[in-house]
């Protein structure tokens, strides 16, 4: 096992989620209890049957980002723009003097996934490549013609990996750069491997995150074919159910959410505010999706952390909202918390804002460190008509008070890659 | 004392051969996977050549070949290399190792996407006098005409899902895309996982294929590509000063890593000893490498760092090589740095000089060449190396192979965007 003392804390967050945008307006949504679900505006969504989803509304990359890197704007997708302002957040936050920094032992990871191209930079090449029967396109006049009527960069606009890229060129930070592809559980993947990075003692501070941002034809389109969807187009707010007896799927969001993550000595000696320790990681496969997977990662997660079930305050789970993925993940928490004298109590983050893709696990997570700092665990919307199914006790109608240091926050994918990450209060 | 890494098995699906045997022997007989793309028709594209795999049959490598129906090749190419990897380990269908503490780490790409369907539909719903696509027609029609299942495959946890569950690996499941690093620092992450206790044995590598006519379309706008199609086997040429650009090349590589003492209690063969690994990024820009090779430089020193080696027991390099005029130029430079005068004596190649770029797979197919020269004593060759360039001298093993005793071994991968990974593969002493 892994000899290293060195300790990993959490000391800037950086949030731009459909309920707020930065840490504070996050915390203030989810305290107000707004749904941030509303009608897509991205697009006209006139032909899909979900119209509904969590936007980050009125997102302006310029706001964020520095005159120096501005003109890079235009090779970053949404996804893009959002995970370095997210990432420029929780700098600022940390409120790390970045010349004192070296720059070698400063990482970067973000969970990522597919970015689809704009259909418009495609257009000019399309048109003069087709006769327009659908699944038709002439490659000899693709070659001949359409390539050229593409900009040259096209391809660096939507690669997984550039999120880290861009965030370490902009703050110049030269350790290890990766990028989890992990869809919905990448975020937590990231943090940990960040963390066991930082005790092998080859980086001393990371930025770690998630983003994603799906709202564009081709996404939502996908999307629509492959993932349960609720059909709640009338009443967006009360869309995303999870846990509750009525839920009929999810709905797609988008945002980042970004840590910054450092070794405690470092922190320390800068005299940085520290909001929690990660003490606990732990990852797993969940094969026939029997909830003992995600049992197992939560498992591996406290014996890392070196505690029990007991000491835990509650769950920030993944809460999916959809029929089967809820059951599932019941199964899961039941198998670890099920044997305690008092019920663990559960929070769904997503019911403020869908399932945010790559975006979600850090996103949320930031939710419950914000949690044990204000002393209470939001509500989880939605939560009307207990499912049987789910024999769980949902942090629901009023904020429930925190009453332990230590929370666990818990991500897993459709096809059953799951990952529990402990945190501690910093006291 | 950290917990020791060691290769039990070993897979591959390439250009030049659907095993870790014939992928060896034919660069030892300087071969050329390249030749004329027939994937698709890339008749009038600027690069008509790649480095394609050629006759792969998923069925003969597993049995229940349609749980892979919608897949990409990407996933095919993994479930068979891992299939491979997994048989040489003895991990085939052995319920006498724990499940749960076998875990899956890919450096795996994306799947491909229906160019024909997305294409047609952008036309069809553009609409020139406002100059727009009518997005409202293109979510109609997208509904319609593309396949939910073949959507879902592109996705890019599916590959790493369809080994986990097909093979019954219960332990930490990844997948990382760094680019052309994205092979090498699954292998590197994954070994750091068995090391911090996360997991006794990893199946980890890369598969990957941007022969399609996005791929082409984005490498050929970004002038990555080499056009030199006549001859297609001349087209690669790293390190040579007449070098225009890369190769494509498809295919996947797969490795198991297991913790020493878990290989030796269960007699499982050890193919080699992971010792070393680096990650660094340039942090410099996402269209090129840093001039002075900063981040391959840290990136390499680290590696050798972690090993614990002298540099001067590293008897070969397989080069990231990849036959661009910056890559090769940077990578020759940073080895120079390193080894300082020593560069001269360690052998150098590409054998992408063979394959083509493999790139998010790159890595780990390079790094099953390294345990295989190993293990037999000689060193594959860069090909097509005829008119030395002066910024380019270091000893490239220029055409032929080599016979050579060697101990350890490094191999290079620099992903687009800048990360940088190296990785130390040494003989296997107790």
């Amino acid at each position: 096992m892994a000899s290293s003392t060195r300790r990993t804390v959490i000391t800037g967050l950086g949030v731009l989620s459909p309920i707020g945008q930065g840490r504070e307006a996050y915390w203030q949504g989810l305290q107000t209890g707004r749904s941030g679900v509303r009608p897509l505006r991205a697009f006209d969504v006139a032909s899909l049957p979900t119209k509904i989803g969590g936007e980050v509304q009125d997102f302006d990359a310029k706001k964020f980002i520095g005159k120096d890197h501005r003109k890079n704007l235009r090779v970053m997708a949404r996804t893009i723009q959002l995970a370095v302002c997210a990432a420029q957040l929780a700098l600022d936050d940390a409120a790390i003097d970045k010349a004192k920094l070296d720059p070698t032992r400063f990482g970067v990871e973000f969970g990522s996934g597919l970015i689809a191209t704009d259909l418009d930079e495609l257009a000019e090449a399309a048109t003069v490549s087709t006769n327009c029967a659908p699944g038709h396109v002439d490659l000899e006049k693709w070659g001949d013609l359409g390539l050229a009527r593409i900009q040259p960069l096209w391809m660096l606009k939507y690669l997984p990996n550039m999120l880290a890229c861009h965030v370490s060129i902009i703050h110049n930070a030269q350790g290890p750069s990766n990028t989890i592809t992990e869809s919905e559980v990448a975020g937590l993947l990231a943090l940990g491997e960040a963390r066991r990075i930082i005790k092998r003692d080859v980086s001393d501070f990371f930025l770690v995150g998630g983003a994603d941002s799906r709202f564009n034809p081709l996404s939502m389109v996908r999307h629509c074919l492959f993932q349960p969807l609720s059909r709640r187009n009338d009443a967006p707010d009360k869309a995303v159910r999870p846990f509750d007896r009525d839920r009929d799927g999810t709905v797609i969001g988008e945002g980042a959410g970004v840590l910054a993550v450092e070794e405690l000595g470092h922190a320390q000696q800068r005299g940085a505010r520290i909001y929690a320790e990660l003490v606990g990681f732990g990852s797993a496969f969940d094969k026939g999706r029997t909830g003992a997977g995600i049992a197992r990662a939560i498992r591996a997660a406290l014996k890392d952390a070196g505690i029990g079930p007991e000491d835990i305050d509650h769950v920030n789970a993944h809460g999916l909202a959809s029929v089967q993925s809820d059951i599932w993940e019941a199964r899961g928490l039941q198998e670890v918390f099920g044997g305690a004298a008092q019920p663990m109590p559960v929070w769904a983050p997503k019911s403020y804002y869908g399932n945010l893709g790559a975006a979600g696990g850090l996103t949320e997570l930031c939710g419950s460190v914000l949690a044990q700092q204000h002393g209470q665990v939001p509500v989880t919307l939605n939560y009307e008509n207990p499912d049987p199914a789910c024999p769980l006790a949902i942090v629901a109608g009023s904020a429930a008070a925190v009453r332990k240091p230590y929370f666990v926050k818990v991500s897993f994918t459709d096809l059953g890659q799951c990952a529990a990450v402990v945190c501690r209060k910093w006291e | 004392m950290r917990r020791r890494v060691v290769i039990t098995g070993m897979g591959a699906v390439t250009p030049l051969g659907h095993s870790v045997e014939l992928l060896y022997r034919n660069q030892l007989e300087a071969k050329s996977g390249v030749g004329p793309i027939s994937l698709f028709n890339a008749s009038r594209f600027p690069t008509k050549i790649a480095g394609q795999v050629k006759d792969f049959d998923l069925g003969k490598f597993v049995g229940n070949v349609e749980r892979w129906a919608d897949s990409g090749v990407n996933s095919k190419f993994s479930a068979a290399a891992g299939a491979q990897a997994l048989a040489d380990a003895g991990l085939l269908d052995n319920s006498q190792v724990d499940r749960t503490r076998i875990g899956v780490y890919l450096g795996c790409g994306e799947g491909i996407q229906d160019f024909h369907h997305l294409v047609s539909l952008i036309a069809q719903s553009w609409r020139p006098e406002r100059r727009l696509v009518d997005v409202v027609n293109f979510t109609k029609n997208g509904l319609y005409h593309f396949h939910p299942g073949r959507e879902y495959e592109q996705e890019l946890h599916t590959p790493t899902a369809h080994l986990a569950d097909h093979f019954d690996l219960q332990g930490p499941n990844y997948n990382c895309l760094t680019a052309c690093a994205a092979s090498s620092q699954a292998i590197g992450e994954a070994a750091e996982l068995i090391r911090h206790g996360d997991a006794d044995m990893m199946l980890s590598g890369g598969a990957h294929s941007m022969i399609h006519p996005l791929g082409v379309t984005g490498f050929n706008l970004l002038t990555a590509l080499s056009t030199s199609n006549e001859p297609p086997s001349k087209a690669s040429r790293p390190f040579d000063l007449k070098r225009d650009g890369f190769v494509l090349g498809e295919g996947a590589g797969m490795l198991v890593l297991e913790e020493l003492e878990h290989a030796k209690k269960r007699k499982a063969h050890i193919h080699a000893e992971l010792t070393g690994y680096g990650s660094t990024a340039d942090a410099f820009r996402i269209t090129d490498s840093h001039p002075d090779g900063r981040g391959a430089i840290a990136c390499i020193s680290q590696a050798i760092k972690d090993s614990g080696l002298p540099t001067s027991a590293i008897g070969y390099i397989n080069a990231h090589g990849t036959s661009t005029q910056v890559n090769d130029r940077v990578e020759s430079l940073a080895i120079k740095h390193v080894f300082g005068d020593g560069a001269y004596q360690v052998p150098v190649s590409s054998s992408k000089s063979m394959l083509g770029h493999l790139i998010a797979a790159a890595g780990a197919v390079e790094l099953i060449t390294c345990v295989m020269a190993i293990h037999h004593g000689v060193l594959p060759p860069t090909i097509n190396y005829e008119n030395p360039d002066p910024e380019c001298d270091l000893d490239y093993i220029p055409n032929q192979a080599r016979e050579k005793k060697i101990d350890h071994a490094l191999s290079n991968s620099f992903g687009f965007g800048g990360q940088n990974i190296s990785l130390i593969a040494s003989r296997f002493i107790d």
